[in-house]
């Protein structure tokens, strides 16, 4: 073989040694792995930090869509905790003993009509200028979470039917994977406006480049969140579960625009 | 901000599907380059399908194949004390499934562009099977092999809809670079994200020049 | 000589025959030592052969005995693989290894040999065809005839027990090729196993092989010395095959022991023949004579003597090629059975040869061959030889 390709054969080595070395090497994580819904961003990064400066111990979450999270929850997935934004996913994953007892209501979610700036239609709790726009042609493309998994998606859908406007607005309709990435589609000025969580619109780096609206609770089922440590759960996250049920966990909850369980949202 | 980890979880998981994809593809390229069995076609056409199956239906399927219900996934539970999925061997596995046909595609077309007599020739000289392969034929066949094997370790490090459906972006695990970039983009985290996607595209970049400007120097050789 | 007494004492012998996937009946032997061409036009199972003999390709049936030792025998289902057969073979291509020097590519054929003397070994077979110097040399840094010769020299590296040239000289420039044959003329006194050399120019198998087998369809039709094949050949068909254009269909009239002669009945007239009692009088016959025992009467001088089947003709074509002009000529106004034959130009200008022209001429009675008839008579044209 020639000589030209020894550089290249030596680095190529070098790569496959060390990936063989790091794979045997792994450091044990301690740190539990969380699920959570999309919608928990900001929120559960800021109940995590709060955890670990009081506890010393991290978490490692992923956020993602509640119904992807069950799908892979129940071919095995490592997770120890599981925060879903609806709780019939919980449910069922407890009836079928993948978890630790039924778990417990962390949050009342709502829902939010949001516009991003410079958008023809302007963001209002009754959808009265989403139908206007609807009508003259304002609106070309309108974002929401994706209803057959996320729930945030399903209430949009109820609300919207409730509202009249499902017919006429579903050919025009971006679906988003899971309710962050609605809220990306949202706000990012190729669609005129969608339907997110609350919790997100909330956050500094999202209302920063929009306007929002709340849509009343009575025009869809409602948002009950649900969290349950699963079977593999170790101490750790069972800590983590606690917290987030505490007073700390609850008022940042709150904070970023989650009705307390039990409360009136 | 840069995942480092993710990164470095992307380049193992390239570099390590290559090394498992090589001996693997040249053994097979090699006997589809050569043989005449009357299946052919649909060997070939079986080993093609990752590319025409969308990522996601591919990632399904692996799922189900090797997920906590299969006899696969069971196996390995009792084996290991943990699911195949959800960990890093999981996307190995699937990975190397995935790239079958990046890898043997362009190995099988640079032995079929090995003219049939110089095999006879090697045949003649009195060479054994193994070295004619290995004298001849692999040096003439290298720069489709580097081709090849270049192409597996680019489209791994690219990878996402599988690699979100088998792995389920477990950090330190399964998230790979281009899971990172996709999960900082739904953070609203576009710094991060613009920084990670620069950073693989040069490495990207940088791969295929190298392994482009060997490939030339090879084939110049014996042109 | 048979064939299982030739192979007791060394050489080659082969007998292949199959349908498919091309019909074959092939059956000839090789001494060691001799260059034997098998000679036949494209398509006619020459490659096929060499490649079976090669061991590259296995017939439906055959036997190939060398030196003693069986390579194959479909009866017996011996079939030893082609690396394990001593052959030499220079592929018409050459199919030197593109990215091995010259001498790596000789190398190559030298692994069975202890590894301390490989490396002299190849270069004094280097030397020995004259490419010292080139042994650091890629194929594409040679020209044709340096890489031929590489090629020969890596199959004789082999020291075959049979050295199997396929169409050597078709890709390289006359010039070269005419070298080329000279330096496998000069190098053959040192090669102690049979040569096969395949080859579809008669010509060339003329000035090197010491016996030639003609080979068409699939059929070995003859296998002798090119002047056996060229000026008795065993059939009409060889004749042709061998571009012996004067061939005619008689009968014979009656054989005269005592004068050594055979008189044939051709077109009205007495055609005499060399002794050939090997047919029946009355029986028809096919006759050929080779163009160089036609003699072409000067005008001044009549014919002399009648042992020589003095002719006169018409001459229907006189093509000037160069030095020597070609003469188609009919004798007795039949155009089916003309004559052909070259004659210097000089000498067609100084004796008035010109189309139209009356033209006398004596063909030796010792140069008239007999063969069995041929199905549908001399008319068997051009066709059947393609």
């Amino acid at each position: 073989m020639s000589a030209l390709q020894r550089p290249g054969r030596r680095l190529f080595a070098l790569i496959i040694a060390s990936s063989l070395i790091g794979a045997a090497n792994l450091p044990a994580r301690a740190a539990p792995k969380v699920a959570a819904a999309s919608d928990l961003q900001f929120a559960l990064t800021e109940v995590a930090e709060a955890f670990r400066r009081e506890t010393g111990d991290d978490v490692l979450v992923t956020f993602g869509s509640s119904g992807n999270f069950y799908r892979q929850i129940r071919q095995g997935a490592p997770f120890e905790l599981y925060l879903s934004a609806d709780e019939q996913f919980v449910l069922d994953l407890a009836a079928d003993g993948f978890t630790i007892g039924e778990g417990a209501l962390y949050a009342i979610g709502r829902i939010v009509i949001i516009t991003p700036e410079g958008s023809p239609v302007a963001a209002d709790s009754g959808l009265t200028d989403l139908r206007a726009a609807l009508a003259d042609g304002r609106l070309d493309k309108f974002a929401i979470p994706n209803p057959e998994h996320a729930p945030y998606g399903g209430r949009a859908r109820e609300a919207l039917r409730h509202a009249g406007l499902w017919e006429a607005l579903a050919p025009r309709l971006v679906l988003g994977e899971n309710v962050s990435q609605a809220a990306q589609f949202a706000t990012s000025g190729s669609t005129q406006g969608g339907i997110i969580a609350y919790s997100l619109a909330l956050s500094k780096n999202v209302s920063a480049l929009a306007s929002f609206a709340l849509i009343p609770a009575s025009w869809h089922s409602p948002l009950r969140q649900r969290m349950v440590l699963l079977k593999q759960a170790g101490d750790s996250a069972k800590a983590f579960y606690g917290f987030i049920r505490g007073p700390r966990g609850r008022a940042i909850l709150e904070r970023h625009g989650f009705t307390p369980p039990g409360g009136t949202p | 901000m840069m995942d480092w980890d993710a990164l470095w979880l992307s380049v193992r998981l390239g570099a390590l599907t290559v090394l498992i994809l090589l001996p693997v593809a040249v053994l097979v390229g090699r006997w589809l380059a050569v043989t005449r069995v009357s299946g052919k076609s649909l060997i070939e056409a079986s080993l093609a399908l990752p590319i025409v199956l969308p990522p996601t239906v591919l990632g399904l399927y692996l799922l189900v194949a090797f997920g906590a219900g299969s006899w696969i996934g069971r196996l390995w539970q009792s084996l290991f004390g943990h699911t195949l999925v959800f960990t890093f061997e999981g996307l190995l596995i699937a990975s190397v499934i995935v790239n079958i046909p990046f890898a043997v595609q362009p190995i099988q077309r640079a032995f079929e562009a090995i003219p049939p007599d110089l095999r006879e020739a090697a045949a003649c000289c009195g060479l054994s099977r193994w070295r004619s392969l290995w004298r001849i034929e692999l040096p003439l066949a290298w720069p489709g092999i580097m081709t090849g094997m270049v192409l597996t370790f680019a489209h791994t490090l690219g990878e996402f809809g599988v690699v979100l459906m088998v792995g389920g972006s477990i950090p330190g695990e399964t998230r790979t670079i281009s899971i990172a970039i996709y999960d900082r983009v739904q953070a609203f985290d576009n710094e991060s994200a613009g920084l990670m996607a620069g950073v693989l595209l040069l490495i990207s970049m940088v791969t295929i020049a190298l392994s482009y400007l060997l490939t030339h120097r090879l084939g110049h050789r014996h042109d | 000589m048979t064939e299982l007494a030739m192979t007791d004492a060394g050489g080659l012998s082969v007998r292949i025959e199959q349908d498919q996937p091309i019909p074959l009946d092939i059956e000839f032997t090789a001494r060691p030592g001799e260059i034997l061409a098998i000679v036949g036009p494209s398509g006619s199972g020459k490659s096929t052969t060499l490649r079976a003999i090669a061991g590259l390709d296995t017939p439906q049936s055959g036997r190939i005995v060398c030196n003693g030792v069986t390579w194959l025998d479909t009866g017996s289902d011996i079939n030893i693989a082609a690396r394990r057969r001593q052959v030499g073979l220079v592929f018409q291509s050459y199919a030197l290894f593109p990215h091995l020097t010259t001498l790596e590519n000789i190398l190559e054929a030298l692994q069975d040999r202890p590894p301390a003397g490989r490396e002299d070994e190849a270069r004094e077979l280097l030397a020995r065809i004259r490419l010292d110097g080139l042994e650091e040399r890629l194929p594409r840094q040679l020209s044709g005839g340096q890489q031929q010769r590489v090629a020969v020299a890596r199959a004789l590296a082999r020291r075959p027990d049979v050295l199997l040239l396929d169409e050597p000289f078709s890709a390289v420039d006359r010039v070269t090729r005419q070298r080329l044959q000279r330096e496998l003329a000069e190098l053959r006194h040192d090669l102690p196993m049979p040569v096969l050399l395949v080859t579809h120019d008669l010509d060339e198998a003329a000035r090197l092989a010491d016996r030639i087998c003609v080979i068409h369809r699939g059929r070995s039709l003859q296998t002798a010395s090119p002047e056996t094949v060229m000026t008795r050949p065993v059939s009409p068909l060889v004749a042709r095959l061998v571009n012996l254009r004067n061939v005619f269909s008689g009968s014979v009239k009656e054989h005269r022991e005592s004068a050594g002669v055979t008189r044939l009945a051709w077109q009205g007239r007495t055609i005499e023949a060399g002794l050939s009692d090997a047919f029946e009088p009355g029986e028809p016959v096919t006759w050929c004579v080779p163009a160089d025992s036609i003699i072409v009467h000067r005008r001044d001088r009549p014919s002399q003597g009648d042992r020589e089947n003095p002719l006169s003709g018409i001459v229907r074509e006189a093509v000037q090629l160069g030095q020597t002009t070609e003469l188609v000529i009919v004798v007795g106004g039949d155009d089916r059975q003309p004559f052909h034959l070259s004659i210097p130009t000089h000498a067609a200008r100084r004796n008035g040869i010109v189309v139209g022209a009356e033209i006398g001429f004596s063909i030796r009675a010792e140069a008239v061959h007999l063969m069995p008839p041929e199905p549908g008579g001399p008319e068997y044209e051009q066709s059947a030889i393609d």
